[in-house]
């Protein structure tokens, strides 16, 4: 558990954001702060993500939208270091989480990516057994005894409301699961490694609208306990699921506020537009 | 429902390195990368070894006899005393069988893989990936054997009969195809409605006699051949085409289906036929995967050694003429396997050196077709790539 | 322009060039194999007669003796009246000698320096046993005596030259047929014993049987006389050089009861991939050449495969493009391209002559060798395989804070172990296939089978060299027919079964990847 309280960070350096304050810093003191600082993201010449400046109340659900290649979800790759795969991905500014220099020189990668998990567009459950799947993270991280193992899958499976369904057949191959359960199983298997910070990457747009609801109604009980960064094409959907709802056009942070607010009054036009249609 | 507790089981790690940490892992990352490089390394770089190895050898023959003997001599007695190492009929054998191999396997081939990847239904073509799958599989020594053992007798007892059969199944359907298309291409400039039918009888008729003649005097041909033995160039030849083929068919279809779909749309939509699609567009389009296809197809050929040491006659001489496939003839690889029994005795004679020199022949020439090869998949990528 | 008719005719001729070619592959591939396969299961299933009932009995130890003998007994009882009438014959022909001898005799008489030569030589002739020495040494008196004789004496010398010439030829015949017999059967009573087994025992098989029995009714001969064309082959019946001798129903049992004599019975052989061969491949099994071949693929995987591997990795999740990666590729693909014969000589100048991994041709260096030759085969399948992993699992796995070797080794490589086994047997097909590399760095052409122990000091033999060797180098190449094609139908089979089963394990993955 890091103890560095988000106010010492504050104190260090305090970070130009466009969101004065998170809604409620109090609450969220069991976490870690996720922050960008003028934070961009390159592939080769080309600047994806443009000088973004926020930061991620802990404990809430925050939406990303924005029209296709807005980068989007090359920003959300960014804060657990994803993009490290990418050849000519490089980044400039500064992104924080709990105090630390996500691209500091020394950070420990494999730690972060532990302590923020990530759920993808297309379901990817490994080819193993569904006990297999969601034991991979726990083998990495840590010894556990047999018995410890086989509750931490029950309870991420429970988590992810997917222990009823699988219950009897945990042994089974999970390509076997349909789309939706497939994408519960990857949102189980993020859980087992206890995360602090969730990150999805439209998780819904590859399942049909029953599937669709199941995960959304997920993220509504996971609200409070993980710090939620959804990138979602569906604007409805983040009205439905967020606190906090960023616009990002071209690379570049637009607008951000919370969901009420911004869907009924934004303060910018070309949020307006794109919410009312008219692009994108 | 959700558990807050749960968090206390994650381990206590931190998310920043201590320095030592973090120098033991860039360390681990740093070393483990580099025994992976070293032993890529090593799997690599054989081939220099190869190359290397085989250079030592030969260049005491180059030292003591010369080059002019070697390349140019018709004289091959490498047992005689002092010995004589002229090699160019080995190397013209070589030659001869590799040419016919290619010119057996590359139509063949190319005829092959155009059926496959544009002709045949998906599920014919599941079955005949098999087969060309299983005829690379064959060991050459099988090969080698029925060439020996079942196709050489053929040839020698009724070697008219399958040159004659062989006319017919190639000539004959060419000659008519022929016929029916000079028939119609010569009357092209008749206008007028009415004669165009009946020139056009007239002049496939004439143009069909002489192509029966042509047919009727090349089987007689055929059958007055005289074949004195079985195991000859024109044996090793089919076997080495049929060999080569699965690399051919295999090849070129890869160039063939990277054409892409759109080229082709863009023909049929334009009135052309299959066959003028792939001919005009495709084909030349796809020209320089194919000409890689020959190119391996004649690596093949020529570094084959069971076949040709077994079935060829391993007669050292040049046939009389130059392109009489009926002859015995011997070829480097199967030198070098016959030889090296004897010449092993007295290593660091001549006539063991001699053998690695031919070595490097067939490794200098696999490389160059390999290098071409190469270009040639690389150009075919960069034009269809659009750059 | 062409008309559209034509246009049409040329689009399906096209099509149909195309179709020729398939078919005549499909056809190439049953013409190879059929035969193979055809003369190749003979090797294993085929008609025993009771010849090879005895040799397994003797040689290897299987089978019943009681029943054999008994069986045995029969078949001697059948073979009795040959014995007869080769028997009748001897006495006939002794019988003239014996009228020569008379005449030999009375030449003796004469009460002179020559009678008493004479003499002195039929003397010597009545100790010699053997028919064909006693006919030598009556016609060398004869031609002897010829010119000292005096008029007295022409009847008895012509008496003599008549029956020596007609007793040569007939011998010589007699030898011939007799050749022929023990071919068939076996020794002979009262023929002295001999080592070799393949002078011990008759035909085997009743294929080989019914060849030798028509080389023992027919007289082959080549006709020249039309010299334009090739020789023309003949066969007369030997039973018209016979006619009116005690021999001639020899013939006719020969023909009618071989089976009675043989006793041919289906058998299946199941032993010949085991079994060592005996005196030279003309018995036994291929046992030692497939043990061979065994210990070399084996070789050859375990050395290719991991750096096949490791390499396929490097290649695919590590190397960064530049000029050294590509160079490295090259390599590869130009190491691909090296004739297999140049893996021969390059194996025996480096690994033997230089580095000295054994003493001389050795299991190890041959593996070696071929390790090598199928490394650029295992490296390309490993790294498709590799590349085929779906990004999305790699991804999965570095978001749960997996490092890259972890990745690498939990994710990726479970999950293209499908592909890179598919490949590993394929390369596997080719290793235990190919000749050339191995002859001057592993192959002898008659070796037993090696302990596991031998495999890094001691050369071995090989299916595929063995193969080369029995049908280009052996003594008797077209009386072990069965074994050449037993091995070429062997190997082949190994090659395609490992071949069909990569065929189907691909057909599997990928039927699992589209769901």
């Amino acid at each position: 558990m890091n103890n560095i309280p988000t106010s010492e960070f504050a104190v260090r350096r305090p970070p130009a954001v466009s969101v004065k304050t998170p809604r409620n810093p109090a609450q969220a003191g069991n976490g870690n702060q996720l922050m960008a600082d003028s934070f961009s993201v390159y592939y080769g010449p080309f600047e994806a993500v443009k000088k973004v400046s926020c930061a991620f109340p802990v404990g809430e659900v925050t939406a990303l939208i924005g029209p296709s290649g807005c980068g989007k979800s090359t920003f959300l790759r960014a804060i657990n270091r994803m993009n490290d795969l990418i050849p000519s991905c490089h980044v400039k500014g500064l992104l924080y989480f709990g105090g630390k220099r996500i691209y500091g020189p020394k950070l420990d990668v494999t730690v972060l990516r532990r302590r923020i998990g990530m759920v993808f567009q297309k379901p990817n459950p490994f080819p193993k057994s569904i006990y297999d799947n969601v034991a991979y993270g726990p083998r990495l991280h840590a010894s556990c005894s047999r018995r410890d193992l086989d509750e931490r899958v029950e309870t991420s499976l429970r988590k992810a409301a997917l222990w009823d369904e699988v219950k009897d057949r945990l042994q089974a191959n999970a390509l076997g699961l349909s789309g939706g359960q497939q994408q519960r199983l990857c949102l189980a298997r993020a859980l087992a490694v206890n995360p602090e910070v969730l990150l999805m990457d439209e998780p819904t747009s590859a399942l049909d609208p029953k599937a669709t609801a199941a995960i959304e109604d997920l993220i509504d009980a996971l609200r409070g306990a993980y710090t939620i960064i959804i990138v979602t094409h569906n604007m409805q959907q983040a009205a439905r699921v967020s606190d906090l709802t960023a616009f990002l056009y071209e690379g570049s942070l637009i607008e951000v506020g919370a969901t009420s607010q911004l869907f009924t009054n934004p303060k910018e036009k070309r949020t307006e537009d794109y919410i009312t249609g008219r692009f994108g | 429902m959700v558990d807050m507790g749960n968090r206390n089981h994650a381990p206590a790690d931190d998310l920043i390195l201590s320095a030592r940490a973090n120098f033991r892992r860039k360390a681990g990352a740093w070393l483990g990368q580099g025994i992976l490089f070293a032993i890529t390394s090593v799997a690599a770089l054989a081939v220099l070894f190869i190359f290397y190895f085989i250079a030592r050898d030969s260049i005491p023959f180059f030292a003591s006899r010369g080059f002019a003997e070697f390349f140019t001599d018709t004289a091959w007695y490498p047992s005689r005393e002092p010995g004589h190492f002229g090699a160019l009929p080995i190397f013209v054998g070589s030659g001869l069988v590799t040419l016919g191999a290619v010119f057996l396997a590359v139509p063949l081939g190319v005829a092959a893989a155009v059926c496959l990847s544009d002709v045949l239904p998906f599920s014919v073509r599941q079955v005949v990936k098999p087969i060309i799958e299983i005829l690379a599989a064959i060991p050459s020594v099988a090969y080698g054997f029925f060439a020996l053992v079942v196709f050489a007798p053929l040839l020698q007892d009724a070697g008219n009969k399958v040159l004659m059969t062989a006319w017919w199944i190639l000539a004959g359907p060419t000659l008519l195809l022929l016929v029916m298309v000079l028939g119609d291409l010569s009357t092209t400039w008749v206008k007028n409605e009415k004669h165009v039918r009946a020139a056009r009888i007239t002049a496939t008729l004439l143009i069909g006699c002489v192509a029966a003649y042509v047919l009727v005097a090349g089987a007689r041909f055929m059958g007055a051949i005289t074949i004195i033995t079985g195991t000859n160039a024109l044996n090793v030849s089919v076997i080495l085409g049929i060999m080569a083929l699965p690399t051919v068919v295999s090849v070129s279809e890869d160039a063939l289906q990277a054409a892409g779909r759109e080229l082709r749309e863009g023909s049929y939509a334009l009135g052309a036929t299959r066959a003028e699609t792939l001919c005009r567009t495709i084909l030349p389009a796809a020209s320089s995967g194919i000409l890689a296809a020959a190119m391996l197809g004649i690596m093949r050929a020529l570094g084959e050694t069971m076949v040709v040491w077994m079935a060829s006659g391993n007669a050292a001489q040049i046939p009389e003429p130059f392109f009489n496939y009926l002859m015995p003839i011997r070829t480097l690889t199967a030198t070098i396997a016959g030889d090296m029994g004897e010449a092993d005795h007295v290593t660091g004679s001549d006539r063991y050196h001699v053998l690695f020199a031919m070595g490097l022949c067939l490794l200098a020439f696999s490389f160059i077709c390999n290098l071409i090869a190469e270009w040639f998949v690389a150009r075919q990528r960069r034009k269809l790539g659009g750059e | 322009m062409m008309r559209l008719q034509t246009r049409k005719l040329l689009d399906r001729a096209f099509a149909g060039v195309g179709v020729f070619a398939i078919v005549l592959m499909a056809l190439a591939l049953i013409a190879i194999l059929l035969p193979i396969f055809q003369r190749g299961a003979g090797a294993y299933v085929f008609r025993a007669t009771v010849e090879h009932r005895r040799q397994m009995l003797d040689l290897f130890e299987r089978g019943d003796e009681d029943v054999l003998v008994k069986e045995m007994q029969k078949a001697l009882e059948a073979r009795q009246p040959v014995l007869e009438a080769l028997a009748s014959y001897r006495a006939d022909q002794s019988e003239r000698l014996n009228e020569a001898i008379g005449a030999a005799d009375r030449l003796a008489q004469r009460d002179d320096l020559l009678g008493r030569r004479i003499a002195r030589a039929v003397e010597q002739l009545r100790h010699t046993a053997d028919l064909r020495q006693q006919i030598d040494r009556l016609s060398r008196i004869e031609q002897l005596m010829r010119p000292q004789s005096t008029p007295d004496m022409t009847d008895d010398l012509d008496l003599i030259r008549d029956i020596t010439s007609e007793l040569e030829v007939q011998a010589a015949q007699y030898g011939e047929l007799t050749e022929r017999l023990r071919q068939l059967l076996g020794p002979l009573p009262g023929d002295e014993p001999r080592i070799l087994p393949r002078f011990r025992y008759g035909q085997a098989r009743w294929d080989r049987a019914l060849i030798k029995q028509s080389q023992l009714l027919y007289i082959e001969e080549w006709d020249y006389s039309d010299a334009s064309a090739m020789g023309r082959r003949v066969l007369s019946p030997r039973r018209d050089l016979f006619a009116d001798t005690a021999l001639y129903p020899l013939f006719e049992h020969i023909e009618n009861d071989l089976e009675a004599m043989l006793r041919p019975r289906w058998t299946f052989y199941g032993r010949f991939l085991t079994d060592h061969s005996v005196d030279a491949h003309f018995f036994g099994g291929i046992g030692p050449e497939a043990l061979g071949t065994f210990y070399l693929t084996l070789g050859a995987m375990l050395f290719a495969v991991p750096l096949g591997i490791i390499a396929a990795i490097y290649f695919a999740e590590y190397a960064k493009p530049g000029r050294t990666v590509s160079f490295l590729r090259s390599c590869v693909s130009t190491l691909a391209g090296v004739p297999s014969i140049v893996f021969g000589l390059f194996g025996l100048a480096f690994f033997i002559y230089t580095i000295r991994v054994s003493p001389g041709k050795s299991v190890l260096a041959g593996s070696l060798t071929l390790g090598l030759l199928i490394l650029p085969t295992v490296i390309r399948a490993a790294e498709e395989a590799i590349l085929a992993v779906p990004r999305e699992y790699k991804e999965a796995a570095l978001a749960l804070g997996a490092g890259r070797w972890r990745t690498v080794l939990t994710v990726i490589l479970p999950a293209a172990l499908p592909g890179i086994l598919t490949g590993t047997v394929i390369s596997m097909g080719r290793a235990a296939g190919e000749t050339a590399p191995i002859i001057f760095t592993a192959a002898v052409s008659v070796g037993v089978a090696l302990q596991p122990t031998e495999v890094f000091t001691q050369a071995t033999p090989a299916l595929s060299w063995n193969i080369y060797n029995l049908a280009t180098e052996h003594e008797a190449v077209d009386e072990i027919r069965h074994v050449q094609y037993g091995m070429v139908t062997t190997l082949v089979g190994i090659v395609l079964l490992l071949n069909i089963a990569a065929i189907w394990m691909r057909a599997r993955i990928s039927r699992k990847l589209r769901g």
